[in-house]
């Protein structure tokens, strides 16, 4: 009889601890959610007056040129971004995590890990001056080097890479962080054990290494395409887009229908659209890491 | 000289092998450190830059080679960012008002639900923490425009609470506290219970208080994120009074650059460098903390 009581009053607890976060999650997250999916299929009026329009947002997506731009520049960003953060940031983490003293590893981690903690706003701020074509300091070593100025943020075929390569400098360093918390992890008797048996270098990083941290760089991976595919701040700072669409994301066409040319219809679908990649990637995670990650 | 001395025994394979690499051993180690060193110098260039700008006359913002380290001290560049037309100061309050009150709300309501979620038995809980966890899959970039509808609706549209009411509610944060209060010993709540403590006493006098590590990480993370966002203050905040200091330097930045270099850089280094204070003392809390939204987010 007590137990029972006892139950109910967890129970009502258990309802009145979740109550806040769950408020807040109805009305900012499922409730958009859905609300944006319905909105996606009017013509949206934002002083009254929307008219269902079914699917016609969807179908202007397919006629769209600006959109294929803008995807097409996001898809790049991401792939290019994400590889080089996953490359160099294991790169350095396993230089991190061999042959040196703790002191010295916790001072080079920290360098590299400090641009993580910096706003991309500031980032961006600092990197214009030094993109800069004939004041810039980075043309200026080039120039040294024999290279000809960059037009770095005016030029349509370098100003991606430009966004790519201040993107990597701001965010390996947590790529650096999870993999050095990966590589601690992996028990240093099978280094061992490969040593005694004249396992080279390169063989113990492919036979050891890799199969071991494989879930950590899945994951890693997973996370920084959730987040390049969301770019936003970096660009909006650095290039505002331009030149023309030229280094436009998803995000920012969306922002820029949404909130410049209040379009809110449209600026729904697309972001429907973007909402479904990130829901593929991330159930794909799920699907993919039981299928060839290998665990411990 | 250990392993001159080892000559004379029979060595095992690993001593043998140890001979072979001393020739390229010192390479071995000396590698790295060179690469590590570069790749920070790399990194750190930038900083110096940003800093080193900030004390020149903005005459020689534009200086070609480029002078790394700061070799006059014009500190009227600083004086500059608090006269320009820009509220630096107020920009620097709203930032701090609004990074504040999103902590205090995630710390208080995301352990309120973690502890549900990890040690209260109520109808539908699994389901209710599924569902909550696949938010984490709805970017706020999708839901901008619903909460948008809501806001101006609500009359809140360039209002502090327009940033801070949706950034109370963080998944991440209450599988972040639920994880950690599935880690406490069963025996120590039922402990307390056989004393007649309540749910509320449970969670206030024995988890709460244990729970140190675990709040310290979601606050640094839900900070740091706060205070640098910038897509949602652009979205609602549009007045001078209200804007944030990401929003600030952006403007103070110009449109393509024709802001004033030095004092853009004053502004920046100053909206850097108590990020960079707190990442000295707290060095190990922040990694720590990174580490744990890496490893359980």
């Amino acid at each position: 009889m007590l137990k029972l009581k006892e139950q109910r009053r967890d129970a009502l607890w258990g309802f009145l601890f979740i109550f806040p976060t769950y408020i807040g999650f109805l009305v900012f997250i499922l409730g958009p959610l859905i609300a944006v999916a319905g909105i996606s299929l009017t013509k949206f009026n934002i002083f009254g007056g929307s008219t269902f329009i079914g699917a016609e947002n969807y179908g202007r997506l397919l006629s769209d040129d600006r959109l294929k731009i803008v995807y097409t520049n996001t898809v790049i960003f991401t792939v290019f971004a994400v590889f080089f953060n996953i490359t160099v940031g294991l790169g350095l983490a396993v230089l991190l995590n061999k042959s040196l003293s703790s002191g010295l590893r916790t001072f080079f981690r920290s360098i590299f890990f400090f641009p993580v903690l910096i706003a991309h706003t500031y980032v961006a701020v600092i990197w214009q001056f030094l993109y800069a074509r004939d004041t810039g300091v980075i043309n200026y070593y080039l120039h040294m080097m024999g290279i000809g100025a960059i037009s770095w943020l005016s030029d349509p075929g370098w100003v991606l890479a430009s966004v790519i390569i201040m993107d990597v400098w701001k965010n390996t360093g947590f790529a650096m962080l999870i993999f050095l918390a990966g590589l601690q992890n992996i028990p240093s008797v099978y280094y061992e054990a490969a040593q005694i048996d004249g396992a080279s270098a390169t063989r113990r990083f492919g036979s050891i290494t890799l199969p071991l941290l494989s879930p950590t760089i899945f994951f890693v991976l997973v996370i920084f395409m959730i987040g390049a595919i969301q770019v936003f701040d970096t660009i909006i700072v650095l290039t505002g887009g331009g030149p023309g669409d030229a280094s436009r994301s998803v995000v920012m066409y969306i922002y820029e229908q949404a909130f410049q040319n209040f379009d809110l219809g449209y600026a729904s679908a697309v972001a429907m659209t973007l909402f479904g990649i990130i829901l593929v990637l991330t159930l794909g995670q799920f699907w993919f890491s039981r299928r060839w990650v290998h665990y411990e | 000289m250990a392993t001159i001395l080892q000559t004379g025994r029979p060595s095992t394979q690993k001593h043998q092998l140890e001979d072979r690499a001393s020739a390229g051993q010192f390479l071995a180690r000396a590698l790295p450190v060179m690469v590590l060193s570069f790749g920070a110098f790399l990194v750190l260039l930038p900083l110096l830059w940003m800093f080193s700008t900030s004390l020149r006359p903005s005459a020689e913002s534009y200086m070609l080679p480029p002078q790394w380290l700061p070799t006059q001290w014009h500190l009227e560049n600083y004086a500059a960012v608090f006269q320009s037309n820009v509220p630096f100061v107020g920009l620097v309050l709203n930032s701090l008002k609004i990074a504040v009150a999103v902590t205090l709300g995630q710390l208080i309501f995301c352990s309120m639900a973690g502890f549900a979620f990890a040690r209260l038995k109520f109808p539908g809980r699994n389901f209710l923490f599924i569902l909550l966890l696949a938010s984490l899959m709805v970017p706020t970039q999708v839901t901008v425009i619903p909460i948008f509808l809501i806001m101006k609706t609500l009359g809140l549209v360039d209002n502090h609470l327009s940033i801070i009411l949706p950034g109370l509610v963080s998944a991440f944060g209450v599988f972040l506290m639920r994880q950690f209060y599935l880690t406490l010993p069963q025996e120590l709540l039922d402990a307390a219970r056989m004393d007649g403590a309540g749910v509320w006493t449970i969670y206030r006098k024995i988890a709460v208080p244990l729970s140190g590590p675990a709040l310290s990480a979601l606050a640094i993370i839900s900070f740091n994120a706060t205070w640098n966002n910038y897509f949602y203050p652009l979205v609602f905040l549009n007045s001078w009074e209200k804007m944030t200091l990401p929003q600030g330097i952006a403007l103070l930045q110009g449109y393509m650059q024709s802001g004033n270099p030095a004092v853009v850089m004053a502004a920046v280094t100053l909206a850097i460098l108590p990020i960079l204070l707190i990442f000295i003392v707290a060095q190990r809390w922040i990694v720590d903390a990174f580490v744990q939204s890496g490893l359980k987010g």
